[in-house]
């Protein structure tokens, strides 16, 4: 037996449905709630939406993100580097 | 066995000769109102009875004003603190005989914590939830935190009446310009992850994009090694993978997780800017 894979059908359909009532994301005013949860309101077992889950966890932004991540925390750094430090030299162009 | 008299300042004296620099708890049934089923101290130990928080390893000055923010998440990790609560189990066990289990730091399930150590912490007094999101002590501001769950009787301390958040020059600075430092450098309205408001002196957040935050939070981490290595898997021309395996990213990012150079959260921004997590300490 393999390791367990999600149909990719099966998580198109409901991976927008699960993110949303996850516990994944801190929510602003309510917990989210558990995959055994989401599996009893959504009709499925617990196994399949803890995968949809995973998988789209990962699955919101491109490498392209990754990279604005990078860029936005050497700028931010190097603006609270001359304000700290009173450089403002330091400041990112 | 029972608890000997004074049995929640004996150990949180324990604590905080351990490393800790604060030390609550939280009443284990607590956690029932805020968090599903699967993720509650009783979830992992049966019988669960309290939770013990440990905060602290707090980032220095010199963390905070370094001009590259690799240096944060390089120094910046919760192991120090993680090895107080180990020892605080370790001491729970063999001095009072009652179970105590020091919560994984890691993941149960895709990214999802055993326990949330930030719910813990905010249960047990010593934080509370901050605009920006991370949970922050009144007198210390920002640090790292631990927990036991064990079986021990310990009185709970209960949640702070008063948040760190927001602090004073927050609440200045949203009568004056609307905004708030956290949310002035990571606004969800341009490209990054946090909104919210200061209404009544109280904090509220409207709006957080955590899919992004993620990004700026596990750059170089499991999601970033996944991310490319998706995207090496993708690329049907023999060069142009060899650059992505090699290149800068992907060379990090192994160094990251692989624990070379440990690194594990890495955006610390909306904490770098908060007057409530360390403010602006000059030093010479």
């Amino acid at each position: 037996m393999g390791v367990f894979a999600l149909d990719p059908e099966v998580y198109r359909r409901y991976k927008d449905e699960v993110l949303a009532l996850s516990n994944s994301f801190q929510k602003i005013h309510q917990p989210g709630l558990s995959d055994k949860q989401i599996a009893e309101r959504l009709g499925l077992d617990e196994r399949t939406v803890t995968e949809i889950r995973c998988v789209a966890e990962r699955d919101c932004y491109p490498l392209d993100e990754w990279q604005r991540a990078i860029e936005f925390k050497r700028k931010a750094a190097l603006e609270w580097a001359a304000l700290a430090l009173k450089r403002p030299d330091l400041k990112p162009e | 066995m029972t608890l000997p008299p004074g049995a929640e300042t004996t150990l949180k004296s324990v604590a905080l000769k351990g490393g800790a620099v604060v030390c609550g708890v939280a009443d284990a049934a607590a956690f029932d109102a805020h968090a599903p089923a699967g993720h509650r101290p009783a979830d992992l130990l049966p019988g669960a009875r309290a939770v013990v928080v440990v905060g602290g390893a707090a980032p220095r000055e010199g963390d905070w004003a370094a001009t590259s923010p690799w240096v944060l998440s390089t120094m910046g990790t919760t192991e120090r603190i993680q090895s107080v609560g180990r020892r605080l189990a370790q001491w729970i066990e063999s001095e009072w005989g009652y179970y105590a289990l020091f919560v994984p730091p890691g993941t149960s399930s895709g990214d999802q914590p055993f326990v949330s150590l930030m719910l813990a912490a905010e249960l047990a007094g010593v934080g509370s939830r901050s605009l920006a999101g991370p949970v922050l002590n009144r007198e210390h501001g920002f640090m790292y935190w631990s927990a036991v769950i064990t079986t021990a009787p310990l009185a709970a301390d209960g949640p702070e009446a008063e948040p760190a958040c927001p602090a004073p020059p927050c609440r200045e600075m949203w009568e004056r310009e609307g905004t708030t430092p956290c949310l002035r450098v990571c606004p969800l309205s341009d490209g990054g992850c946090l909104d919210g408001r200061i209404a009544n002196g109280r904090a509220e957040r409207t709006g957080y994009d955590a899919a992004r935050c993620k990004t700026r939070v596990h750059t170089h981490w499991v999601p970033g090694f996944q991310k490319v290595l998706e995207t090496t898997l993708d690329e049907p021309d023999r060069d142009k993978r060899k650059m992505l395996l090699y290149g800068d990213f992907m060379t990090r990012t192994l160094w990251a997780i692989t624990y070379s150079s440990t690194n594990i959260a890495q955006c610390f921004e909306c904490m770098r800017v908060c007057p409530a997590a360390h403010g602006l300490k000059e030093m010479r």
